[in-house]
């Protein structure tokens, strides 16, 4: 079942003790490290280029080209980044790796800083995950001691040492110019770029950033050849990806599967199919700068360039399944919500901007939609799009577009039947009761926190639609099935 | 550990300590996930139990804590390692179940309820 599985980000995950580095060492653990010192910097750049490994933070930017940048740039003190701000709804994959496998990133760090010339790294860290800090920071005591961190690493006169910083949870600080104002002490405010982090990063030195899934493929990367990582794939997007299989799935999970994977082996083979035979509506990839996937996608290879056809993207892995009983205006007008919080409020599109989308999905969801909205919608998302400063800003709508899209039919039902077919809007339903199934027992009537309903005992009961506030308080207290929700 | 001064060096630290995971395959290796996901949903429990039920048995064992298996559906997870032989994965484990996985599977090597396939 979970056969179509390869794992490399997270080959020691589950496998081996995280906190103790002799466990790392006996899976080929540092190699990686040492066959980079005896060789030419240049070289390892060159298989980082060949092995054709992509960002796995969201972006997709080729990381072999990241590091050319980062070390064609002059200068005799640059950073390394590992980029742990993991924020979107549903994922987990860098938590998983942190906490299971974190000697990985800090070999994969410490060879980044060979190929690029840096002798300093730092973890930017959410302080929410104690738990990926704390043995993050034993790792690097025990890598200190094993003489892998600090000055003069296995003799060879290369000197590498990782710090951690913590980020107070802000959605936007995974964006990598944000994220180093934030380390620098700053507002963890977005600026322009160019000049990109590779030129004029961390303190105004040149800095790489690469995520933690990214960086945890690099040793295997190194040990296996880049032809071996490069034979799994697809032609544009190399190796692996790591999903958080998260929603009406039956098998949440962690899950790493090769690239070009079908959505349809990742929910039904992998993820064992729909939560109690429900029918399958859409998967949210990319989190809230995602879109979403339908029936028609579920045969579309997963990797970066089909995603991005399909209207998505591959963001950092989230991947959130929903079945018939999800509205999908409803599930936008979630991340909007979540963009809304995260905007870090610097520039008026994203700022001002989703707040208005905010306010009229809300409208909508209310019953108080109007057809002009959904055009309104539109307009305001490629605005937001094309003028924001940032990736936030810049893919913030997405989950309004792509849910507009896929699903117009059920925004329209929406604004002029006041219907929401999933019956998730409660502005939109009725609770009613079946005068025929009606025993008149008064478990309703009790339950009801409003007084809405009345009828005397062993008699058919009646809702009143003007007080009831759609708790579902009686739906649920009804042994005889005779209250229905239209 | 000891620092280690060359590359030469970690190499045969590799090679020692590859030769003592394999000397362990003869043991009993019970691998429990300890992510913030399993302990959110019991896994401390299950750590302890082992911990003090395993050295009352009578065959040689060794515990050890790792990360995430990637099974949330099924946490808290437990891997068990029989000599010689191939991982057996169990899901949902609190402390009956681990009873069981010491009673029944690791003790007369019984199939015994909560095995995930095909990890």
């Amino acid at each position: 079942m979970k056969s179509k599985q390869i794992k490399i980000a997270l080959r020691n995950c589950g496998h081996i003790d995280p906190e103790d580095i002799a466990d790392y060492i006996s899976k080929d653990g540092y190699a990686a490290l040492g066959k980079c010192l005896s060789g030419s910097r240049e070289k390892v750049v060159e298989i980082m280029k060949m092995s054709g490994l992509r960002g796995r933070g969201g972006g997709g930017f080729p990381t072999g080209k990241k590091w050319e940048l980062a070390a064609a740039v002059p200068g005799e003190k640059k950073y390394v980044i590992c980029n742990a701000d993991e924020g979107d709804p549903g994922a987990f994959m860098d938590r998983s790796v942190l906490e299971g496998d974190p000697h990985s990133v800090l070999e994969a760090m410490a060879v980044c800083g060979y190929a690029i010339g840096a002798d300093e790294g730092y973890i930017y860290i959410r302080a929410e995950y104690p738990l990926a800090i704390k043995r993050l920071k034993i790792a690097m005591a025990q890598a200190r001691e094993a003489g892998l961190l600090g000055k003069n690493i296995l003799g060879t006169g290369f000197n590498f040492d990782i710090g951690l910083k913590y980020g107070a949870g802000a959605f936007v600080c995974g964006e990598e110019t944000a994220l180093i104002k934030s380390m620098e002490g700053n507002r963890g405010e977005p600026v322009m770029k160019p000049p990109y982090p590779a030129q004029k990063g961390y303190m105004g030195k040149p800095t790489n950033v690469n995520n933690v899934e990214t960086f945890a493929n690099i040793p295997a990367i190194i040990n296996n050849g880049s032809e071996w990582f490069s034979s799994i794939g697809t032609e544009g997007s190399k190796g692996t990806k790591v999903f958080a299989l998260a929603g009406k799935v039956k098998n949440v999970g962690l899950v790493e599967v090769p690239m070009g994977t079908s959505l349809r082996e990742l929910i039904y083979d992998i993820g064992g199919g729909i939560l109690n035979g429900k029918k399958f509506k859409a998967a949210q990839t990319g989190g809230p700068s995602g879109g979403c996937l339908t029936m028609k996608h579920l045969d579309t290879p997963i990797d970066y360039e089909c995603l991005k056809q399909a209207g998505s993207m591959m963001g950092s892995g989230g991947l959130i399944v929903m079945d018939e009983d999800d509205c999908m205006v409803a599930v936008a007008q979630f991340y909007l919500d979540f963009t809304v919080e995260e905007s870090c409020g610097k520039c008026v599109p994203c700022r001002e901007g989703n707040k208005v989308l905010y306010q009229i999905l809300n409208k909508i969801t209310h019953g108080k939609g109007e057809v002009e909205d959904l055009k309104k919608l539109k307009d305001f998302s490629e605005v937001i799009k094309s003028a924001s400063l940032c990736g936030l800003g810049q893919t913030s709508p997405n989950p309004v577009l792509s849910t507009l899209n896929n699903f117009y039919d059920e925004y329209l039902e929406h604004v002029t039947e006041k219907k929401c077919r999933s019956k998730h809007c409660r502005a939109l339903i009725k609770y009613i009761i079946i005068p025929e199934k009606c025993v008149g027992c008064g478990a309703c009537k009790r339950a009801c926190p409003a007084e809405a309903i009345s009828g005397e005992v062993k008699k058919v009961h009646l809702i009143d639609q003007e007080k009831c506030i759609k708790c579902g308080a009686c739906y649920q207290k009804c042994k005889f099935n005779s209250i229905i929700i239209e | 550990m000891k620092a280690i001064k060359s590359i030469g060096d970690l190499k045969t630290l590799t090679e020692k300590l590859k030769i003592k995971s394999s000397a362990d395959k003869k043991k009993v290796q019970i691998c429990i996930a300890m992510a913030t996901c399993s302990i959110a949903s019991g896994s401390g429990k299950v750590m302890e139990f082992f911990k003090e039920e395993m050295p009352k048995q009578p065959f040689e064992f060794m515990i050890r804590s790792t990360g995430c298996m990637g099974l949330c559906h099924s946490e808290p997870t437990v891997e068990v390692t029989l000599p010689d032989s191939d991982p057996v994965v169990f899901g949902k484990v609190d402390v009956k179940r681990a009873r069981s996985i010491i009673e029944d599977y690791i003790k007369t090597g019984k199939t015994i309820d909560g095995v995930i396939e095909g990890n």
